[in-house]
């Protein structure tokens, strides 16, 4: 498929990437504006005033007092977006999140040859890879919070923030270009982390969000819960299968199985599947295939 | 092939634990994060102080440029910054907090990056809006940005300062946290890691 081609068939989502970039991203931010004027607060809302991971270090910390403080927009909008993965799937993850949307963007832009970009082919691999970040995730949180390790141990939400380096690269593009002053070496391993070895170098861009995001390692789980359940979840049939692999090609979330069903801890329902095969169908109520 | 997820799972983790040990590492010397509260005197040791919020830890910040990131010390050493997003009001009354710097060296240039939940002043440094005796700033975040000149970099002690919180109805001195750049011994930055909210 040309790049035409997949920016026809893949407009809305494509559309939904910009939406996301107004909603969360300075100097629109206006999402997070209407939220601060509705709790009556003056700071100049960015992408890093909703952080989207620091509620869940908060909860697995017992930190329980910041959940309910000042901060409680950002808690309310993490468990919303986790809640909201059980019935339609991770649909902010992919159509709304700016940092994956970001680096899927630069990925697909970015013209490197595939045989040079990382892909994994068997889902368990790639599951069991970003359940092992979530889970350090969950130790590293509980023993800084709980204070058991914490002089050996520091945060991995805001040292490692991809949403500061987002909201940094957008301040410089509308011109405060201070924005990109600073770098310092945990902006740096993330910046290698999220847009060079998970950008540019994995095929489909979203690498971060594979191995590196505890919302959307969360947002998977409730997503293979709902889609138990009998929620919105992308279903393949095999009856209509030609086997041209494209599906397994495309998924930015490597999600597509060897027998072409889906691993819905990986999905997050961008469709790209579906715009490349007739087998693949977005369905509600019982009887599911995948996991 | 379980034995491949197992390791998949186990290098994940470990890799994450890893980061967060870095992390620490890096909390102590890069963009050093540490709390202020009011009134607490000349802060020469490190203390807990207790008032009518909650305990606030503080402490003076010593800061050892040798001992940052291989990444930092090589791409960008000649900058470093300090951050708080803590300004807590332990005292019994009201109080507008101005900020400054003490003793930066003329060849020293500072940024301040400033974004707060109450007014700001950025030409005074001032807080417009009282702080109540057991608040503290919403959504606060500071960022001193310094740019050292190349020259001070082998000096044993690049700057030796720092941050005082002041009334600024009455010009009195309710708090001092020395920061001290050094390169060379150890560093004892206050809050490992930091934390944005």
């Amino acid at each position: 498929m040309t790049p035409k081609e997949t920016l026809i068939r893949n407009r809305w989502r494509y559309s939904s990437f910009i939406v996301g970039f107004f909603l969360f991203v300075a100097p629109f931010a206006i999402l997070t504006r209407a939220v601060y004027y509705i709790v009556g607060n003056s700071a100049d809302p960015t992408l890093h005033s909703i952080c989207f991971r620091m509620p869940i270090d908060w909860i697995f910390g017992g930190r329980f007092y910041s959940i309910l403080g000042s901060s409680w927009f950002m808690a309310a909008f993490a468990f919303g977006v986790i809640i909201s993965s059980i019935f339609i799937g991770p649909a902010f993850c992919g159509w709304l999140c700016p940092v994956g949307a970001f680096s899927e963007t630069i990925s697909r832009v970015v013209p490197i040859p595939n045989r040079y970009r990382l892909r994994i082919n068997d889902t368990k691999l790639t599951t069991s890879m970003r359940y092992g970040f979530l889970a350090g995730f969950i130790l590293v949180a509980a023993l800084v919070g709980y204070d058991l390790a914490s002089d050996q141990l520091g945060s991995i939400c805001c040292r490692y923030c991809p949403s500061s380096m987002l909201q940094n690269f957008s301040s410089a593009l509308f011109g405060d270009l201070s924005a990109l002053e600073y770098w310092h070496s945990g902006s740096i391993i993330t910046l290698l982390l999220w847009l060079i070895a998970g950008g540019l170098f994995m095929s489909g861009g979203r690498g971060w969000c594979l191995f590196f995001c505890p919302l959307g390692a969360i947002s998977g789980l409730a997503h293979k819960v709902g889609s138990r359940l009998g929620f919105y979840r992308v279903e393949h049939e095999n009856g209509s299968c030609t086997g041209c692999n494209k599906c397994k090609d495309l998924c930015p979330m490597w999600a597509i199985k060897e027998d072409r069903s889906v691993e819905r801890g990986l999905c997050v329902n961008c469709k790209e599947c579906m715009h490349v095969c007739n087998a693949y169908k977005l369905k509600r109520g019982k009887n599911s295939g995948g996991s | 092939m379980k034995k491949a997820y197992l390791f998949g799972f186990v290098f994940v983790m470990a890799l994450t634990v890893s980061l967060g040990a870095y992390s620490a590492v890096l909390g102590d010397s890069e963009l050093v994060h540490f709390w202020v509260a009011v009134p607490a005197g000349n802060v020469t040791s490190p203390m807990i102080m207790r008032g009518a919020g909650p305990p606030v830890s503080i402490s003076p910040l010593v800061i050892d440029l040798q001992s940052r990131g291989v990444l930092k010390n090589t791409l960008q050493p000649n900058l470093e910054g300090v951050s708080t997003h803590w300004i807590y009001n332990l005292g019994k009354k009201p109080v507008r907090i101005r900020l400054d710097l003490a003793n930066v060296p003329p060849d020293i240039k500072v940024d301040w990056e400033v974004n707060s939940g109450f007014e700001y002043d950025a030409s005074t440094h001032t807080f417009t809006t009282p702080l109540r005796p057991g608040g503290s700033i919403p959504n606060l975040g500071i960022d001193w940005m310094f740019h050292i000149p190349e020259y001070y970099m082998d000096e044993p002690v690049v700057y030796d300062g720092g941050l005082e919180v002041i009334d600024a109805d009455t010009n009195a001195l309710l708090t001092f946290i020395p920061i001290k750049f050094i390169n060379g011994g150890a560093g004892s930055g206050s809050h490992p890691g930091g934390g944005c909210h």
